[in-house]
This record gives C-alpha cells, structure tokens and sequence, in this order.
C-alpha cells in the first residue's frame, strides 16, 4: 500500500447504495483528483459500518471523523474543509447518539467508549472488500499458507479443535470435533459447505463478515477443506444479499487469479474451487441439511438424521457445513495460535461473538465482544442503555429461533454453555431487547407468525404446531382466549419440542414455553381477564 | 450384525436395517404412517417414535439404522403419548370425520393407528380448512381433505416410478398435495399407473372402481401375472364374492416390485368390452344360433377333418403356455394345417437375435434397473412395458443416462440425454456407433457407452423383429464393443414362449384355405381379417363378443385370463405361474381345454 497522509472510506452497504454511496464515492474520486491530493488521499469504500439513520457513511483518517448522512453535494466542501483545510466539519458529522455498537470501536480511540474484542470483524470498515491487495495487506491469506506449506490436515483440524471454536450458526456445537469427523469418514470425495444463508429476523452478522471482508470467508473454508480433505466448495448465500453474492464472486475470482484459489493453491498439492450458490428464500434452508437438499436441487426439507452431513451430505459424500462466523474466525487462529484464542471469552465457550443488538436502546447495530460478558453489559455498554430509560422486560436471543430471556437472566454470562445450563439459548448472536411496553402475546404471536409461514411442513408437529399456536396466541390477542386454550399451547409446545424433524419445530416451541413459564400472570390476564397488561393488544375482535 | 434389544427381546439384524424394520421383523409392531417398506425412508409423520437408551430425545424408528448394543423400548408411557400427541396433530389438522370415508373400519392406517392407542378423542379443537375434491381423474379421486401429508404417494411417483407429477405445493400448514403446479389430476402429466393410490395410507387417494365395494378383510387376494405385455408384473388379484375389485401390484413379485402401469392395474377393469360369450355359436342359414358343446365341436371336427391342410391356425399371445403347447401340437403336428403361428404373425424376434441371446448377452430387468446407461432402439417406453419404461426413468438422471435412437417424441425424449433419429440404414447407424466416427451426437453417444459400467440396450420389437440381417449383426458387434447386455422387448404377455413354439410365422398362405381357427381375445390385424373373406369356415374362440366373432361360423366361449391358470415367460425368459382369481361362468372352457375334447373328437393319426 502506497503510504497516504489521509484515507477516505465511504460506506457500501445496500443501504448506502440504495442511497447514493456510489455517487458519493465517485465525486469524491473526482474532486481529489481535480485538487491534485491523488498520491496524498486515498478513497475507499468499505462495508456496513453505521446505523441507518446516517447512512451513507464516510470516515476519514486519521481523524476518524465520521460524517453522515451524505450526499455527492456534500464532497466538495468535505474535501475543501477537511482535506485540504485540515479542519473537521462538525455540520456534517453524524450525532453521536445515532452511531451504533458497530462503530463502537472508532469511538473508542477517542476514548468515549469501550473497545470490543474484534477477530472476525477485525478488517471489516478498514479494507476494501473488492480489493484482494487490501486484503493480503492486512495479513491476508497467510494463515492459509501457513497451514499448506507447514502443518498437515490433521494438525490444523486439531488446532481449530484445541482452540475450542464453536459453531457460530446457533448450535455451538464444537468445529473442531466436526472437522475430525469429516476428515475420517470414508468418501471418494467430499465438500465443504459455508452456511451463509443467514435467514433468523434480525441476525446480519454474517453479511457484515461477506460483505466486509469476503477474502476472511473464502480463507476459512480453504483451510477447513484443507484439513478435512474437500477439493470443492460451496458458500450458500441468503437470496436477500446480492451485495454479499456480489462480494463473493468478485473475491473468487480474484483469489482464483492470484492462485489462492483453484488448482494447485500456493504451488502446492492442495486443489479447491469454490462457488457461490444462491438460496430462494426459503428460512428453513438455513437448516444444514435442507440447505444441502437445496444445494441438490430438490424442495428445501430437512433430511431424517442420523446420517449427518459429516458422514452423508451433498450428494451422500462426507460433508463439513459450517456458518460464515465460524469459518471467519479460523484464519485468526491459526495465525495466533489455539492458546491465544483462547484468552478470549470463558474456559467452556472461548472465542468472542458477534451480536446484532436491536430492539428498544439507544444504540443497535453489529458488535463483536468475548463470550461471557453479560446481557446487562450489552445493553448498558453497546446498546447505550435503554430507550428513553424504560425498564428492561425480556431479550429475545439468536433471531426467532433462540430463546425469551428474561429480565432474570441478565446477568448470565452469554456463552453456550452458561446459557444451556439456564435453559436458554444463545442461537445465531441476534439480541431483540424489548423494554416492559412490550406484550408476550403479541411477541409470540409475530414469531409463530413466522414459524408458521416458514415450517417446510413435512413434520407433523411443526406444520400442524405452528399455525394452531398462532391462531391460538392470535385469539388471546384478541380477548376470545380461554385457559383451555393455554393448555393446548403447552401441549403443542411439548409436542413440537419432543417431535420435530429438524430445529424449526424445537425452536418453534420455545418461545411458547417461555412466555408460559416466565409470563404466566401476563398470560392468564388475557386468557381470564380479557385484559393485556403492556396495552399491546387490542383485545378486541376486527368485525 | 449388529446386537440389539428391542422391548427386552435380544436380536440381531444387518446392519443399515432401520430399528422399526428390526422390530418389524422379529413380530414387534411399530405404528407408522409415512414409513412404507418399499420406499426410501422419510421421517416426516414421526408416528413410529421410541425410546432408545442413552439419546436425548425419541427417535423416528423408521429412519433410525440399528447399531450394536443400541437398547430400544416401543412400550414405555412416554412413547404412548407420543404417538397420541402426533395422532392428535393429524386428526386436528383436517377433516377426518370417518364416517363416510371408503377406508372406515378397515383400510385406514391413521384410525386403525388411534383405535391401537385406545384413543377415543384427541385434546386439540379442530382447525381445518375445507379443500376442493378433484374427481377430474378416470380412475381415482383427490380429497385433500384426508390427507396426511406423508407424501407417500409424492415419493411412489419419482422415487418408484420416475414421473414426478405428485408433489407438495407451499410450506407449513399450507402444505399440499398437487399434481405438476397445481394442475387438476385428471389434466396433468399423470400417467395413470395408480401406485399413489396403492401407498396411500388414508382415504385421501381412491379408486373409482374398488370404492365402497368391500374393505380389505371382506375380499380374497391371488396372486397371479399380468398379461397386458411381455414384462409380466405380478399382480394380486383383489375379489369380493366372484367379483373383481381392483387389481394390485404385488411388492414381492421380483420382476415389478410393486411397479404396475396403466394397462395391468386400470384396463382390464375399465376396458368397453363386447357382449360376455356364455354359450357356443354355430351358424345355420347365415345367423349365428345357440348351439351345445358337443354339436359345436363335431362340426368343428367334421370340418377340420374335411379340410385337411388347408387349414389356417392362430392363437393369441396372451395365452398361457399350456394353450400354446396343446395348440401346436394339435394343429401342426397331428393336423399339419399349413399356417400354424399366433396372431401377432412373427412380430416377436429375429432368429439371430435369438441365437445371441441365448448364449448369455440377455439382460435381465435387474440389469435395467442397476445400469448407468441405457440405449434405447426404436422402442416406446413411454407407451408400451410401461414398468420397463418406470426402470429406467427413475434412474434418471443421477444414477443412469438415457440414450434413444428412433424412438417415438414422447416425454421420455425430454429426459433423455441424447435423441438421436432414426438412421436411414439401422445397421449403418450401428455401424458407426461402434466405430466411433458417425455425427457428432452418435460419437457422444459412443463416449457415453464406453464410460459407462453397466449399459444395456433396450431394442424394440420393431428393429428385432424386422431388422436385417446385416442390422441384426451389427447390434451384437455394439453390443460387444460396449461390453452391453440386450433387452429385447418381444410383444404381448406369452410371446417369448410362442418363440420358443416358433409360432412366428407370417400370415402367408400357399393356395386357398377351407378354414382358419382364431383363439384366444386378441384382435387381429385388419389386414389379416379382411383375407379371411375369401374363407368358407371360420372358427373363433374369445370370451366376449367382437367383429371377429360376429363373422365366424363358428363361436366358442372362453375364460378370461383371471378365469384360468397357466405358465407365461417373460421377456426376461422367467417362468411364472398366473394363477385363477374367479371362477368363470358355466359351461365356459379355457383354450386349453376346447384344445383337448377337439383333439378327443378326431380320428386319432
């Protein structure tokens, strides 16, 4: 990289294309073109760094001035002022309040808040994620070939496993087990699969990593087909992100080109391709092995299990599925090693994670800290507080398929096995925060709204669970619930979480169980009373 | 094997074999319902859950591999409830309502599954939705309205038969059953073969023609063969006091497996048939007048005798082996009429053919059904050995590549990875097959063939039967350059033993005949009837009135094939027993019979 006195980098998210960010990026270009600051300014564009609201987003360094929203009107005085003057233009900086957790860290070299722990987002917001140079800049690739020209399969799957990396999808379930057992079942060829499809409402972590830093994806799942003995790969990417598949694509071909990717990677035996298939929509296809089912061709289901996927995936061949977060987390270990990963986060769960906070603070956005730190710390640290200092009721965890976490339970350490042992999960890292305004009912009614619409309907419990716990939640929402009704829910939830083919329907009775545990008052006020306490729902029937 | 124990009874199975078929095995019954033995295993219902020691949660039996020391208990409260809380979910979710519903009281797993568990109500409030019923279809009707979702009829159609019109349309509770994309039955790509309806385990699938005729303990099953062509399907018999119901496939017969087309499960049943013949005929002052047994057959007799050679002899190919040795034996060796052969007239084989194939190059429909590629010449697989056709489609396209080579425009040419036309010359085409150096897609073809472990070329009756010499020739050098087996595919029911009677002569008469004898139902082409003109004296035997029978001069009634019993060989060249369902009406003779009080009735040499 040709050394700069001051880096630009204008945000690229779809948000911020959808609002001009290419327009922004390009007068930019122009006007430091046109005042002769080319060999002095370099202009970027990076990936999802703020909120919103302020979106398209541009930082300049070294200042680490954030101004936003902004528009190609906007240039010319940013570049008069800030890059030529050397003076920051406040008018245009976006209000401080607006900024959300995935800032987080800028600010902290300001000292006005505290730093996360970032691995996997390490890159994300500074390099260019169309630029492969950028990429090998920031220590790109070398955990690659450090594990091609210097370890064996073995030793790298046993270093992933040593690390105590934990699947990232929701899970947790250890990677490094699972890479030992595709790397010895038996198959006369077999595949690694990066789960991308990110589908649970409200989790985007995964497309901050792909559309951030693709190299870090297509670097992990090489080193895990390296070590679990896979020449062809596939990386299922969520219909919803174009940008994402677009990142992707553009980073394959340039990893292909400078042979990091393809035949003989690094002059070494090791051959692997790579593609980019993309998913239709469907959220059940998040499912490992309806995700595979998709993969082939056919209608996205979940498989009967066992076999699992490590012994019979795509097309029956051994096959290693693992989440975007997961494999994103590799090249750093192998780089630094299993005993430096592991000073992050607890003995149980090592490592850190990224969350998506939404829901009532006063910050929301992507953060990346250890495991372990506490939901309180969440909220009061990386989420601002709570909107408009309201009281802090409940959390739902990991998208729609995690857990109610109740007030309760806010001081748990979040890791996999704190949380397993409280009987809730962690689930894919999204944190829907909702404050004592919100009514459980309606909660569960939009989830099972969901589930309803989503279950693949080829198990019983789940497709029949499903629609019968929303119309009866519905019911209660209107004031024409009965206690009998609460019953069948239980015994719906029972049935969905003892009898489902795949983790939809387990998930799908979750929140259920929780509202009915946690919130029974605040259930039998709309079942006995016809009252809904949070003033949510309407309590009264359309028509 | 594997060791395991099942409810305390220590036992041992092959390994792969899933627990609910362990069970099933040594006389532990497991409810089920999306689970059928000859289908891949799908777990979707979750019915047949137990407990297994050590795993967290109950396990679907029916995709559950057995493993060594695994402990499995299918009696315990908590399975029980299980299988009340899935029942529950099933009944709750549309409207099963038993009492009228065709299956009540017998044929219905989902109730019978419930009466098991003692259930006499089910603890959630009904919530269904009311669906249209589809009675667009000839023989069967859709009511959605019974239907489980087990998708068991979605998977006979492709995984068994190869067609994929049934599938899912929608997810969840919105799930259901269509053909193509919605298409009503009747108008869609359906080929009518009827094994949804034999694996529907509700009233949801139902035949026309069976319904409300008699739950299954109230009928009597036989195993017998269809005769509708030359794969030669078992088939089970289905009647009710003398009375046909409905014809099933019969899982077990090692040629279909519980495959069965149109022809053999719907034709016979649906079939616009003459008049059933119930008496001889014998015509006197040009009408045709009721006449006894033994008046019927002196004529014949006297006539037969009077004729001497000039006697023509024709029997269908659908008749059992028995038939077609009393046939000939009768009319070519004792009365050495001048045309002795069956109506297809020599449509089967080329002797060549036949020669090759008898030294071991014959495949067998286990050879279809395990190849990786599949050259097909100029037969119709679509339309005719249907369950043939159903072998080699529901390979494809993973596990198998279809080749055609003049074979008709059907859908089957969609799946096909190449078409090829038909050549001018067959043996020219074959030729440069071999040799690799004809038109781009031939030499595809070629490379195809020699990547290939396990080809097999289908050969229709059209080149076996016709083909050159030369042509015939140069099959077999293909057949051996690509290391292939043949299947040729020879015509009706028992055509491969009128080969072997060499009843496959022509219809060619030197001179005038004094008579000609048709036997059995089959039609004969309207080329052949319009020489029996010329004919003095015609005789036909068949068990229903047709044109043949109105112009003969003599008529004798026959049994059906369900009416008699008998060999057949297929095109595989198995024997096999078709075995009588019904008793024919009286005073009615098999072929083979009328053949033996005939023969009694002439002077002996």
């Amino acid at each position: 990289m040709i050394p700069v006195r001051s880096m630009v980098l204008v945000s690229s998210d779809p948000l911020s294309m959808s609002r001009g960010a290419q327009a922004v990026y390009e007068r930019f270009r122009q006007e430091v073109v046109r005042r002769g600051l080319s060999s002095e300014v370099a202009v970027h564009t990076i990936s999802e760094v703020g909120r919103h609201q302020v979106a398209p987003l541009v930082i300049v360094y070294p200042e680490a001035a954030i101004y936003g929203p902004v528009s190609p009107e906007d240039v010319p005085r940013l570049v008069d002022e800030h890059l030529v003057a050397g003076r920051t233009v406040p008018a245009l900086q976006a209000p401080r309040q607006a900024l959300s957790g995935s800032t987080a860290w800028l600010n902290t070299r300001k000292g006005t808040l505290p730093a996360e722990q970032r691995i996997v987002l390490q890159r994300v917001g500074i390099v260019d994620p169309g630029s492969i140079d950028d990429y090998l800049q920031h220590e790109g690739y070398r955990a690659l070939r450090q594990a091609l020209t210097g370890m064996t399969p073995a030793e790298v799957a046993e270093t992933v496993y040593k690390a105590g990396l934990q699947g990232r999808g929701g899970a947790g379930f250890p990677a490094g087990l699972k890479w030992r057992f595709v790397a010895s079942a038996r198959g006369e060829k077999k595949y690694v699969v990066c789960n991308a499809d990110e589908s649970e409402p409200g989790t985007f972590k995964d497309r901050v990593i792909m559309e951030g830093d693709p190299h870090s994806v297509l670097e992990g799942i090489l080193i895990a087909a390296y070590a679990v003995g896979a020449r062809e790969g596939y990386i299922y990417v969520r219909g919803e992100y174009p940008l994402a598949q677009q990142r992707l694509k553009t980073a394959i071909r340039q990893a292909r080109a400078r042979g990091y990717l393809g035949q003989n990677i690094l002059g070494t035996d090791f051959s692997c391709d790579l593609q980019v298939h993309s998913g239709a929509g469907a959220y059940i296809c998040g499912e490992e092995t309806a995700l595979l089912e998709s993969l082939e061709g056919r209608r996205g289901e979940p498989r009967a299990r066992p076999p699992y996927p490590t012994t019979s995936g795509l097309w029956g061949l051994p096959t290693l599925v693992n989440n975007v977060e997961t494999l994103a987390n590799v090249p750093a270990i192998l780089r630094h090693g299993w005993e430096w990963y592991r000073q992050f986060g607890t003995p149980s769960s090592p490592g850190t994670k990224v969350y998506t906070i939404l829901g009532n603070v006063n910050r929301t956005g992507a953060i990346e800290v250890p495991l372990g730190i506490t939901l309180r710390e969440v909220i009061a640290i990386y989420g601002g507080g709570m909107k408009d200092g309201k009281r802090f009721k409940l959390a739902q965890t990991g998208g729609s398929s995690g857990s109610i976490v109740p007030a309760s339970l806010q001081d748990t350490p979040m890791d996999f096995d704190s949380y397993r042992k409280a009987g809730v999960s962690l689930g894919s890292g999204a944190l829907l925060i909702c404050n004592e305004e919100t009514c459980v009912i309606d909660l569960g009614r939009v989830l099972l709204h969901f589930f309803r619409r989503e279950s693949c309907g080829k198990c019983t419990p789940c497709r029949v669970g499903t629609a019968r716990a929303w119309r009866l939640l519905t019911r209660l929402s209107r004031g024409q619930g009965t206690l009998a009704d609460l019953d069948e829910l239980r015994y719906i939830a029972e049935a969905m979480e003892r009898l489902s083919n795949c983790g939809l329907g387990v998930s799908a009775a979750v929140p259920l169980t929780g509202i009915l545990e946690h919130y029974r008052a605040e259930v039998e006020a709309h079942a006995r009373l016809k009252v809904c306490p949070a003033g949510v729902c309407s309590m009264t029937s359309p028509g | 094997m594997p060791h395991l124990t099942i409810d305390g009874l220590p036992i041992e199975v092959p390994s792969g074999t899933t627990v609910l078929r362990a069970a099933e095995m040594h006389g532990i019954a497991i409810p089920k319902l999306c689970d059928f033995e000859h289908l891949k295993p799908y777990g979707g219902c979750r019915l047949c859950v137990v407990a297994v020691e050590g795993a967290r949660t109950l396990q679907t039996s029916c995709t559950l591999p057995v493993s060594e020391g695994m402990v499995v208990h299918t009696d315990t409260p908590q399975v029980h409830e299980a299988r009340r809380m899935v029942l529950a979910m099933l009944f709750s979710e549309r409207n099963h309502f038993c009492m009228y519903c065709q299956v009540s009281g017998a044929d219905c797993d989902l109730q019978n599954a419930a009466l098991d568990e003692d259930m006499t109500h089910w603890p959630m409030q009904p919530a269904w939705n009311a669906y249209p019923v589809d009675a667009s279809h000839p023989y069967f009707v859709l009511d959605n309205n019974r239907c489980i979702l087990c998708r068991r009829c979605v998977r006979a159609c492709s995984d068994l038969v190869g067609n994929h019109t049934l599938g899912i349309q929608a997810r969840g509770a919105e799930a259901l059953l269509v053909a193509d994309a919605g298409a009503l039955l009747g108008e869609s790509s359906c080929i009518r073969c009827g094994t949804c309806v034999q694996v529907c385990p509700t009233g949801a699938l139902m035949e026309r023609f069976s319904t409300y005729r008699g739950l299954l303990p109230q009928t009597e099953g036989v195993r017998s063969i269809c005769v509708g062509c030359s794969v030669g399907c078992g088939v089970i018999l289905r009647t009710r006091d003398n009375h046909l119901l409905r014809i099933e496939s019969d899982w077990e017969a090692p040629v279909n497996r519980g495959l069965l087309c149109e022809d053999g499960r719907f034709k016979p049943l649906h079939q616009q048939q003459g008049e059933r013949l119930r008496a001889p005929l014998v015509r006197r002052g040009g009408r045709q007048h009721t006449a006894a047994w033994e008046e019927a057959l002196r004529l014949l007799a006297e006539k037969l005798s009077a004729a001497g050679e000039r006697l023509a002899a024709l029997i269908s190919t659908r008749q059992p082996t028995e038939s077609l040795a009393a046939f000939t034996h009768l009319f070519r060796d004792t009365l050495h009429a001048r045309v002795v052969t069956s109506i297809e007239e020599g449509y089967a084989t080329h002797p060549a053919l036949e020669a090759a194939l008898a030294s071991g190059q014959r495949a067998s429909l286990d050879d279809l059904r395990q190849a990786d590629c599949i050259f097909v010449l100029g037969a119709d697989l679509y339309h005719n050995h249907q369950v043939a056709g159903f072998l080699v489609r529901r390979s494809l396209p993973h596990a198998a590549q279809l080749i055609l080579c003049g074979a008709p425009d059907t859908p089957l040419s969609a799946q096909a990875a190449l078409d090829l036309p038909a050549g001018e010359e067959d043996a020219d085409t074959l030729r440069r097959l071999s040799a690799e150096n004809g038109s781009p897609a031939l030499r595809q073809a070629a490379r195809m063939l020699t990547a290939a472990r396990r080809a097999v070329f289908v050969i229709g009756r059209g080149f076996a039967a016709r083909g050159s010499a030369e042509s015939i020739q140069a099959l077999l050098e293909a057949a051996k350059r690509f290391d292939a087996r043949l299947l040729p595919l020879y015509g009706k029911a028992n055509s491969r033993a009128a080969v072997n009677y060499r009843l496959q002569a022509p219809f060619k008469p030197q001179g005038a005949l004094a008579a000609c004898l048709f036997l059995g139902d089959d039609q004969p082409h309207p080329r052949l009837l319009a020489r029996l003109e010329s004919v003095p004296f015609v005789v036909v035997q068949a068990s229903h009135a047709s044109e043949l029978t109105a112009r003969a001069d003599v008529v004798l009634p026959a049994t059906t094939w369900m009416e008699q019993s008998g060999h057949y060989i297929n095109l595989e060249g198995r024997l096999q027993k078709a075995q009588a369902a019904l008793q024919p009406p009286p005073g009615i003779l098999s072929v083979q019979e009328t053949l033996q009080r005939l023969a009694s009735l002439l002077p002996a040499g």
